[in-house]
């Protein structure tokens, strides 16, 4: 690893990245400190755009916040969408219609191989590479494309409602995200030839960005930054919510801790997101998408309530205060990249800037979740 | 800062004009500047399906120096305000901004009483010449945007505006 | 079982309140409470056992104390009314203690929530702690575990709580020169 130890001595100057820059994935700014080439020290700047959902939380009542989880990470907005949904079921005790569930989990895991693709084609833009981006985005069109037809939305879905979700799949669906399946399973080999075995992309990944497990737990790292480290957590297996225990997936975890690490485990990712989809769609049972007799105003009990999700960045989790109203006391969203970004600091030190470039890019972060 | 008094030119060739526009219309370079959600919706023109390279303005500028227009998309928030005003001043005459989305065109979702962040619309800021309703507008909107600021330029639309029904 | 690992080294420093909870009912399996001098050593504790940090929270309970205060009058204008019945038979309620009586203005608390989870075990700790509203001050575990470094700055940009020994408590969301809590319950702005 290209590490050097600063010497004081040397001149330093403090160079700007961003808030405007086409390699940060949103507005984040940080302050480098450099010398020549090398990162002497790095702090992320944030709150450049901080659209104050917490505020909103408790402004807004328990249904009408529903609109908001789908815009902090707009890139997997459906999981985000769950652990709001989930957090106000356990608070009042209801139980979700079980063929919602399984909606939930198939159209939870499609939009997590739509993230995953489009990260996996910024990332290699970040690196140089344009092509990828094309050869992703056509994928994920028709993931969008299936989406659409059930919620309505291209990007950020607000599909879920406490107790189920607001409309049915039909067979025009199922077929769909079957022959999606079969595609995809043929286009991995095709990205894995193209990018992962390319010299030039594993040559700017190994070995660069070294994120260590004890790094991780201190920083609270969660997701493929911390499974590319070794640490073998998914809140699906871990706390299993919905019907994630009755499905057969393996969770990939590779322990080189380096960029490179991070990304196979995405890329290992979607292809057990088909698994799930897969099975999901097997065993998709019969019934109602929505729990009977749901109250129009949801007053739970007081007190406070969390839940966690695994989205594609990590896991993401809600704290929710109630007083007994109908509106949120305190709504605290605890948000992966968040903590992802944190360890940021510390990674980068000694680095040359463009493998800094490439560690921000394997941390896959979406800013407005950070800033909230 | 922000408007700027540029003296109408003294001596006018009119077909030379009408040339400059649509070289101008039909090479739009936008600058990347995706502040949130919609910027998603703005890479996915510029991607394969929709493919905004058709109409001569897939070539994103990372500087603001060598771009024609700003698609604002996302919310503007107070502390990326004086950004985005040296961003717009940096631009070189002449130039264009859309506004896609509802957080750029009015403060969007963002809005409620006792907000403290967000600057409501990017007409607070800069002159906006085409606006974009939609959270986030489909990639056809975009492109029915650019096709408007093309409009706007040369006089012409490239394409029979199609009725609806 | 970690749980039971965790519990009794946190039951070790003298919390106020250590309870074991109900994981489906509220999301987490075990809730302490410490005074606000025990932090750093609650957070040592819950470091050493090999937890992560998840998240830091605040919660600004404005009104909470006046709100409490009325519950309590409330119901000792019922025992009054019941006692007036019972006088009789010779049944006589003592009054609550200082009912009727406040002259000193209340002082609300604001909390602050750490939220801890493990990787490998199952076990999710929360630990809680009361500090006045009026002088909110708490040790910074920055030192412990870095990511604090973060949080607390959030929580200090959205409640005003200062936590000292923090080496950088600059606002984090809000703009450098903020002057506002925005999350306070008589923010207006």
């Amino acid at each position: 690893m290209k590490a050097f130890a600063p010497n004081q001595s040397n001149e330093t100057f403090v160079l700007n990245l961003g808030p405007q820059h086409p390699a940060t994935h949103g507005v984040l700014r940080i302050k480098l400190v450099m010398d020549g080439e090398y990162i002497v020290e790095a702090e992320p700047v944030l709150g450049y755009i901080h659209r104050m959902h917490e505020k909103m939380g408790e402004n807004r009542t328990w249904a009408q916040f529903l609109p908001n989880t789908g815009r902090m990470d707009y890139l997997h907005a459906l999981a985000y969408n769950h652990c709001y949904v989930s957090v106000v079921e356990r608070a009042n005790g209801i139980e979700v219609a079980e063929r919602a569930e399984y909606i939930r989990v198939i159209t939870s895991e499609l939009n997590r191989i739509s993230s995953h693709l489009l990260w996996f084609g910024a990332f290699v833009l970040d690196l140089g590479g344009f092509s990828p981006l094309l050869y992703a985005f056509d994928d994920r069109e028709h993931i969008l494309d299936l989406l659409e037809t059930v919620t309505g939305s291209r990007l950020t879905y607000c599909y879920f409602r406490f107790g189920g979700v607001c409309n049915d799949i039909d067979e025009n669906f199922v077929a769909g995200a079957r022959a999606f399946i079969t595609r995809m399973r043929e286009r991995m080999p095709m990205y894995h030839a193209l990018v992962t075995k390319n010299i030039i992309l594993m040559k700017r990944l190994q070995e660069i960005g070294p994120v260590s497990a004890e790094m991780c737990r201190k920083y609270g790292a969660t997701g493929p930054v911390a499974r590319g480290s070794g640490i073998n957590f998914d809140v699906r297996k871990h706390e299993p919510f919905s019907i994630y225990s009755q499905l057969d997936f393996d969770v990939p975890v590779y322990p080189q801790g380096d960029s490179m690490a991070r990304y196979m485990v995405r890329m290992d990712e979607i292809e057990q997101s088909l698994r799930i989809i897969e099975q999901g769609l097997e065993k998709l049972p019969d019934g109602p998408v929505i729990a009977p007799k749901i109250p129009k105003t949801l007053k739970p009990a007081k007190g406070d309530y969390y839940h966690a999700v695994e989205t594609a960045r990590g896991s993401f989790g809600i704290r929710a205060v109630s007083d007994g109203t109908n509106t949120p006391y305190r709504l605290k969203l605890r948000t992966p990249s968040y903590s992802n970004l944190i360890l940021f600091g510390e990674a980068c030190r000694g680095m040359l800037l463009p493998d800094a470039l490439a560690l921000l890019g394997s941390l896959d972060l979406v800013i407005p979740e950070i800033d909230r | 800062m922000g408007t700027q008094d540029i003296q109408p030119p003294v001596v006018h060739f009119a077909q030379l004009d009408k040339l400059l526009a649509l070289c101008r219309a039909n090479s739009l370079w936008p600058m990347t500047f995706g502040l949130a959600c919609c910027a998603i919706e703005m890479m996915a023109t510029g991607a394969s399906r929709f493919d905004l390279a058709r109409f001569g303005a897939e070539v994103f500028r990372p500087s603001p120096r060598q771009s024609d227009v700003m698609i604002v998309t996302g919310t503007i928030s107070k502390k990326m305000a004086p950004a985005i005003e040296t961003l717009y001043d940096q631009m070189p005459e002449p130039k264009w901004v859309i506004a896609m989305g509802n957080c750029a065109i009015s403060g969007g979702p963002f809005v409620f009483e006792g907000q403290y962040s967000i600057v409501e619309g990017a007409h607070n800021l800069f002159p906006v010449d085409v606006i974009i309703p939609g959270c986030p507008p489909r990639p056809e909107a975009l492109i029915e945007g650019i096709l408007a600021l093309e409009e706007k330029m040369t006089g012409h639309r490239r394409w029979p505006r199609v009725e609806a029904g | 079982m970690i749980l039971s690992t965790i519990r009794n080294a946190l039951a070790a420093i003298h919390p106020e309140k250590i309870f074991e909870t109900d994981y489906a009912r509220k999301g987490f399996s075990l809730d302490v409470t410490v005074s606000a001098d025990r932090i750093e050593e609650a957070v040592a504790v819950v470091d050493q056992n090999g937890f992560f940090i998840e998240t830091i929270t605040g919660v600004d309970w404005l009104g909470e104390k006046a709100a409490q205060q009325k519950e309590a009058a409330a119901k000792v204008a019922e025992k009054a009314d019941a006692g007036a019945e019972d006088a009789a038979t010779g049944k006589d309620e003592p009054l609550a203690p200082g009912a009727g009586n406040q002259v000193e203005p209340l002082v609300d608390d604001m909390e602050v929530i750490y939220d801890f989870n493990h990787y490998s075990d199952f076990c999710r700790v929360v630990i809680r702690v009361r500090i006045p509203r009026n002088a909110p001050k708490l040790k910074t575990i920055s030192k412990i575990y870095p990511a604090a470094l973060w949080h607390e700055r959030e929580t200090h940009d959205f409640f005003g709580i200062k936590f000292t020994g923090h080496p950088y408590l600059v606002p984090l969301l809000l703009p450098e020169d903020a002057d506002f809590h925005p999350l306070l319950k008589d923010f207006n702005k």
